[in-house]
């Protein structure tokens, strides 16, 4: 599969403040991307340096194979859909008379806007107007309004942003089917649960760094789950073991996180040396979520 | 694509009481106009020969008191429901940069003020017809004020524009378009040099009939300076508008 986004050594400071770091995105086509970070890891402005709308301070992007620059954006923009930050929408105007803006400026269909339309499932709230619309609703327009112009890449900011579960389900089933349609997408969120079992592949920001690139099983096979001793005596063996390792109690276990499997038989000789009863060495189970804390650091999540 | 965006302008008007604005600056400056006129000495007797003088003295009271503010009203409306709605990260993503979709919003706001402009001078030349007035339409001065005002009007258009644009909370510019008012209207009793310093000021400079020691007459108006300040207006609009489209974060 070619890639229809990448960048190279991709970075934004803001006067001397960097934002972004030699940034190498790899989106293949036809793939869902999740784009996550914390809270100003830099997603939002590494999206609007895809979309030529914040000039990079070094580093190249290709979109399609092509060149992002000033003199492409135009053209190139005209296959992107996007939604950056707060979904777009004249609150004065009715839903109708917003895809109708779109579609007079783009020079776009009826059957473009419609078919648009009815992918965000929007079709029965047309009359009103945006200002009495949901936010979930507000990002369905917005949505609708990327769409209209049948881009064969979809830019999304935080779509989920602020919904309910119902909306976000709704969302990720519209990914879904984009995704079916040949689109590729790229969606950010700083909450991993809300875009997971959508994504194919994961992006993962931290600090304006790409912390991981790949897919959701590259990412569980990244970072060995926790070790977790079963001990009559876990306080003790915590006491043992809390200088040496990255220990903490769970239950009637102790639970030892980052351990290879020399620094688990480490442990548990350690546990032995001292006299404590060991009835059981296992692997616990990872949540994704997990790996994500341990990548970014949990900070801001 | 600029025709499209600008019929969009139109489109986005809808709702904003554009019209009622508008209408409400012809309403303000013809009827004001007409009510200092008819109260003048100078109209006692509407079927005398000098009788649209005093017509064209009162519109130069009444245009610039009443032209700024709304001026500022008509920008900031067009223009807030971009800050409000996300519409220039909308109107970027479809190619159009922020500083060209100010000027987009200039001609399609220009077009109503220009229209409103003709419409003001040609409401009072009717309410003086209606009025009696026998003397024939001295054309060439209504036409010289009118155009004149209008390019007044259009500079401080263009201001309200990037004002609006430039600074969110459009208090601002509503309360410079308050300022403009109070300074145009007291621009006739400035010396004509510093009427030159302000934008607002060439209203006066545009005057042609006016009062001088309780007598009526017809002035000379400096349709050159205005002629001026609508060439820098236009110089200084273009360059703060590729600026916006420079100014990337
Ligand atoms: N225009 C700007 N000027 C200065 N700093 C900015 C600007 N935009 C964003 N930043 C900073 O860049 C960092 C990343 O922001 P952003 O890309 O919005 O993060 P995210 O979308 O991941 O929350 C933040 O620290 C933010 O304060
Ligand atoms: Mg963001």
């Amino acid at each position: 599969m070619p890639d229809i986004v990448t960048t190279d050594r991709l970075a934004k400071r803001y006067r001397e403040h960097p934002v972004v770091h030699d940034l190498d995105l790899r989106i293949p086509e036809g793939c869902v991307y999740g784009f996550l970070g914390p809270n100003g890891s830099g997603k939002s402005t590494t999206m609007k340096m895809l979309l030529g709308l914040v000039r990079p301070s070094s580093g190249e992007i290709r979109i399609g194979g092509r060149p992002m620059r000033r003199s492409t954006r135009r053209e190139l923009l005209g296959g992107i859909g996007s939604l950056i930050e707060t979904p777009p929408g004249y609150g004065h105007l009715t839903g109708r008379e917003n895809m109708r803006l779109v579609q007079r400026l783009l020079g776009l269909g009826d059957g473009q806007v419609a078919r648009a339309v009815r992918t965000v499932r929007l079709q029965d709230h047309l009359d009103k107007k945006v200002r009495a619309y949901s936010l979930g609703m507000k990002q369905r327009l917005g949505i609708a309004m990327a769409l209209a112009r049948e881009p064969r890449l979809l830019i999304l900011d935080e779509p989920t942003n602020g919904l309910d579960p119902a909306g976000i389900e709704e969302i990720r089933g519209l990914l879904r089917r984009l995704a079916g349609d040949g689109v590729t997408v790229m969606v950010s969120s700083h909450l991993l649960g809300e875009i997971d079992r959508t994504a194919t592949v994961l992006g993962i920001l931290g600090g304006g760094r790409l912390l991981f690139q790949g897919t959701r099983a590259e990412l569980f096979a990244r970072s060995a789950p926790d070790v977790l001793i079963d001990t009559p005596d876990p306080a003790y063996a915590h006491s043992l073991l809390s200088g040496g390792f990255e220990s903490r109690l769970d239950g009637t276990s102790v639970r030892l996180a980052g351990l290879d499997d020399r620094a688990t038989a480490k442990a548990v000789a350690h546990l032995v040396g001292a006299g404590v009863d060991v009835h059981g060495v296992r692997r616990g189970e990872r949540s994704l979520e997990d790996v994500f804390m341990d990548l970014t650091g949990g900070g801001g999540l | 694509m600029i025709g499209r965006a600008v019929a969009n302008e139109f489109a986005k008007m809808r709702g904003l009481r554009v019209a009622a604005v508008a209408g409400t600056l012809i309403a303000c400056t013809a009827g004001l106009s007409l009510l200092t006129a008819v109260t003048a000495p100078a109209f006692a007797d509407p079927a005398g020969e000098r009788s649209w003088e005093p017509l064209l003295a009162s519109m130069a009271l009444a245009v610039p008191l009443a032209s700024p503010v709304l001026l500022a009203v008509l920008a900031s409306r067009q223009v807030d429901i971009e800050h409000r709605g996300g519409g220039w990260l909308l109107s970027q993503t479809s190619g159009i940069t922020p500083g060209r979709l100010c000027r987009i919003k200039f001609a399609a706001l220009g077009c109503v003020v220009s229209a409103a402009t003709a419409l003001q001078s040609l409401l009072l030349i009717g309410a003086g017809v209606l009025l009696g007035v026998a003397a024939p339409v001295p054309v060439g001065a209504w036409a010289g004020y009118t155009a004149s005002v209008a390019v007044v009007n259009l500079v401080l258009l263009a201001l309200h524009v990037l004002v609006s644009a430039r600074v969110d909370n459009q208090l601002v510019g509503l309360g410079l378009g308050v300022l403009g008012s109070v300074l145009a209207a007291t621009a006739t009793g400035l010396p004509p040099w510093l009427a030159h310093t302000f934008p607002w000021g060439y209203y006066a400079l545009a005057t042609a009939a006016d009062y001088r020691d309780g007598a009526l007459v017809m002035l000379a108006p400096d349709h050159s300076a205005v002629a001026a300040l609508g060439a820098a207006g236009a110089a200084l609009f273009l360059l703060a508008t590729a600026l916006f489209d420079r100014r990337e974060d």
